[in-house]
């Protein structure tokens, strides 16, 4: 059974590598990280938020006799890198990644460690985090993740003056929605900015409507492998109600051909070309690198609005909760890799994450914001998540990889209208859930 | 080695009247390259080429993704693709591309190399500028044109008049051009090269007879040139429609197969099974389904044109 079980991976492994190498010119570093050096290996998304990452093991390593080390793979390849060298000799010790569905392949196959041991020893490596976001690492009611960087709630941003001068004010409704989307037409401006071409963003919309029309209860559901979920009533009356808002002209004609990626829908917003723009928290430090005036004077934020007679709680708010430090299971050092995690919740690390902008979903998270570089925009996120019954994790990174790229499909073509509700319904049946 | 290889080269003296005529190979004193030559080669190509070849042929008959045992599942792969209408749809957009690529790309490049071979004033400069996109990466090029066609702050905002609202990549028809008109800009110099080439080689006493014989310049284009083009073109098509079917940054970074699947050609939807679904086996039957239409292709090509039996353009020269 073994001898018959490794041909073919060896066969596999090399023909990804050879997909891969056809596929991409460009070398990469050495990620790779063996168990059994004496070291615990930690693997992590590259950018910015890396010096802290590095902070944070410098610390852990002038305590501890076993070192960490810190990999980091550039963002674009993150996903992939990991996925190829997770169930090898080259895993790390500890990882990176989304929670939810970007771990659950990886529980299937039986290559994580569950944290319930180590959170027996020390229960402050869950109390010391929000309930909400804490629980979106917990698949089949086990732990798997400790939040390891800073919440990413979604906001519906605008453009102050903009909206002055068309005589609106932030919507707190989906009418006032509506009726505000009516009179920046009327003021010759693309009501609300869409990065389509990412697709991404796009899908912002569905996810938030979806939870204030039915509530968390039919995303979980559908997600849970009951696809009737997306045939009831009320995702119906989602997509209708995304349809008279794309066919009301809110986001102009040409969103898909604009991305938020390489800041085009940023610059509309920025230039006063647009009024609003549904986008993660760190639109806002993506503003202030772009256009530092306009966010430092003209930037509105608020959170997502109300729907009237929606099933969901209006406090409810979806994006990433955070991101996550996972324990492979065949690590050698598992007592270096609770010692390690503890620190996701100490002083140091927060205040190092709230300095460039993060907001770390920790409890002690509260006394340093009042310090922190942007103390309102900070407060005003650490409100919304710590008060919000239920964060929805995006769409994309709560179902399995392997669906992300078909449900994007299915999401640009129900917004330009290639595909119609029926259409829209059974592809989404259709995704894989796990 | 270097001795014998200089004197299988006409001396010094004698270039000019050689350049005008092919090498004479049966007067060489370098003997047949033994095959002892060729391994380092040969092994390279074996262990970059064939063996994963064998490998993703093996991998299309295996479900795998990537972190758990791969099973096979037999033809399952295969019979999945014969009835993917996406994987239909894909077939036919690349060989639209590719088609649109030889169209376009053809006739400039004969143009511009024929016009590159010259001796105009002007001409050198701006043979260079022509040059330069071949210069850049495909990435370079994509990201650039994606910021170039931004339709709010790009060309398209200032030029309403040509495009409309902008929408460019929103759109099957435009964004199929978009794709189209990229690979053209940057591809174009390259063939532009080959051709320049070329007719640089034309005999320049076919020009004068044709000149004694009162022939303009559309004429002589047409029954000189373009004939003694014929060798080149073949070379240059063969290397157009391999390189359209096997496109693939374009499209990745201009439309990343959007909007919906609207331009997910063969290679885009490879990546997209094999890299983004993680869904090794059917990437893997998408390759291999590519590896054996390219080189059908090729062949027939080779066959059609009759490139293979190596006719020199030459003939009736001297």
């Amino acid at each position: 059974m073994k001898t018959r079980a490794r041909l073919p991976r060896l066969v596999a492994t090399g023909a990804t590598l050879a997909l891969a190498l056809s596929l991409s010119a460009c070398g990469d570093g050495d990620g790779g990280a063996s168990s059994d050096d004496g070291k615990i290996h930690v693997l992590v998304y590259g950018d910015a938020s890396n010096k802290i990452e590095q902070q944070i093991v410098d610390t852990f390593n002038k305590t501890s006799d076993v070192k960490a080390v810190l990999d980091t793979i550039p963002g674009a390849d993150y996903q992939t890198k990991l996925q190829t060298i997770i169930n090898t000799p080259q895993a790390p010790d500890i990882f990176y990644n989304w929670g939810g569905g970007s771990i659950k392949p990886f529980v299937k196959a039986d290559l994580l460690l569950p944290l319930d041991d180590f959170i027996k020893k020390d229960p402050g490596l869950k109390d010391n985090f929000l309930p909400s976001v804490f629980n979106s690492a917990v698949v089949d009611g086990k732990p798997y993740g400790i939040p390891m960087r800073g919440t990413q709630p979604v906001l519906l941003f605008h453009n102050k003056k903009v909206l002055e001068d068309a005589g609106v004010q932030p919507p707190k409704t989906w009418d006032e929605l509506l009726a505000a989307v009516g009179k920046l037409k009327d003021a010759g401006v693309t009501p609300i900015a869409l990065g389509g071409g990412d697709v991404w963003p796009t899908q912002m919309w569905f996810q938030y409507l979806y939870d204030r029309i039915a509530g968390p209860e039919l995303f979980a559901k559908a997600i849970g492998g009951d696809k009737s979920a997306w045939e009831s009533a009320d995702s119906k009356k989602a997509l209708d109600m995304i349809s008279e808002l794309v066919d009301s002209g809110a986001f102009g004609k040409n969103y898909d051909s604009v991305k938020y990626t390489n800041g085009g829908s940023v610059q509309l917003v920025a230039s006063g070309k647009a009024g609003f723009e549904l986008m993660g928290s760190w639109y806002y430090s993506q503003q202030l690198t772009d256009h530092k005036e306009f966010a430092e004077k003209d930037l509105g934020y608020t959170a997502f609005p109300t729907v009237e007679g929606g099933k969901g709680d209006p406090g409810n708010v979806a994006g990433n909760p955070n991101n996550y430090y996972s324990v492979m299971k065949k690590t050698k050092h598992p007592e270096a890799a609770a010692e390690f995690l503890k620190l996701m919740y100490s002083d140091e690390f927060v205040k190092a994450h709230l300095d460039i902008g993060n907001l770390p979903t920790t409890t002690n998270t509260d006394k340093f914001i009042d310090d922190s570089a942007t103390p309102e925009y900070t407060r005003f996120q650490y409100d919304l998540v710590s008060d919000a019954p239920n964060f929805q994790l995006s769409w994309d990174q709560a179902y399995p990889q392997k669906a992300s790229s078909d449900m994007h499909k299915a999401i640009q073509q129900f917004f330009n209208g290639q595909l119609d509700t029926d259409g829209f319904i059974k592809a989404m049946q259709a995704l894989p859930t796990e | 080695m270097t001795t014998h290889l200089t004197s299988a080269r006409p001396a010094a003296g004698s270039r000019k009247e050689s350049r005008r005529r092919p090498p004479a190979p049966s007067t060489t004193t370098v003997g047949r390259p033994s095959f002892a030559w060729a391994v380092p080669a040969a092994l390279f190509f074996a262990l970059f080429a064939i063996v994963p070849l064998i490998m993703v042929a093996v991998l299309s008959f295996m479900s795998w993704d990537g972190i758990s045992s791969p099973e096979f599942v037999g033809t399952d792969n295969w019979s999945r693709l014969a009835d993917d209408p996406v994987m239909l749809k894909s077939i036919w957009l690349t060989l639209l591309l590719t088609v649109l690529g030889v169209v376009l790309q053809t006739p400039l490049s004969i143009l511009l190399g024929v016009w590159a071979a010259g001796h105009q004033r002007n001409r050198a400069v701006l043979s260079v500028i022509y040059f330069i996109p071949l210069l850049l990466s495909a990435t370079a090029v994509s990201v650039l044109w994606r910021a170039l066609l931004d339709p709010n702050f790009g060309i398209p905002a200032e030029a309403t008049w040509l495009f409309g609202d902008g929408n460019l990549f929103g759109e099957q028809t435009t964004a199929i051009g978009v794709l189209a008109f990229v690979s053209t800009w940057q591809f174009t110099p390259f063939h532009t090269l080959i051709y320049q080439g070329a007719a640089r080689a034309v005999p320049q006493v076919l020009y004068q007879a044709a000149e004694i014989d009162g022939a303009g310049r559309y004429r002589q284009f047409f029954h000189i040139t373009l004939p003694q083009l014929r060798t080149s073109m073949i070379t240059s098509m063969i290397l157009m429609i391999v390189g359209g079917l096997t496109t693939f940054e374009t499209v990745l970074i201009l439309t990343q197969g959007g909007p919906g699947t609207d331009t997910t050609i063969s290679a885009y939807y490879m990546y997209d099974k094999a890299f983004k679904s993680f869904d090794y086996g059917i990437g893997s039957a998408i390759a291999l389904a590519l590896v054996v239409a390219a080189t059908i292709i090729s062949l027939i090509v080779v066959r059609v044109s009759g490139y293979d039996k190596m006719r020199s353009s030459m003939e009736g020269v001297s």
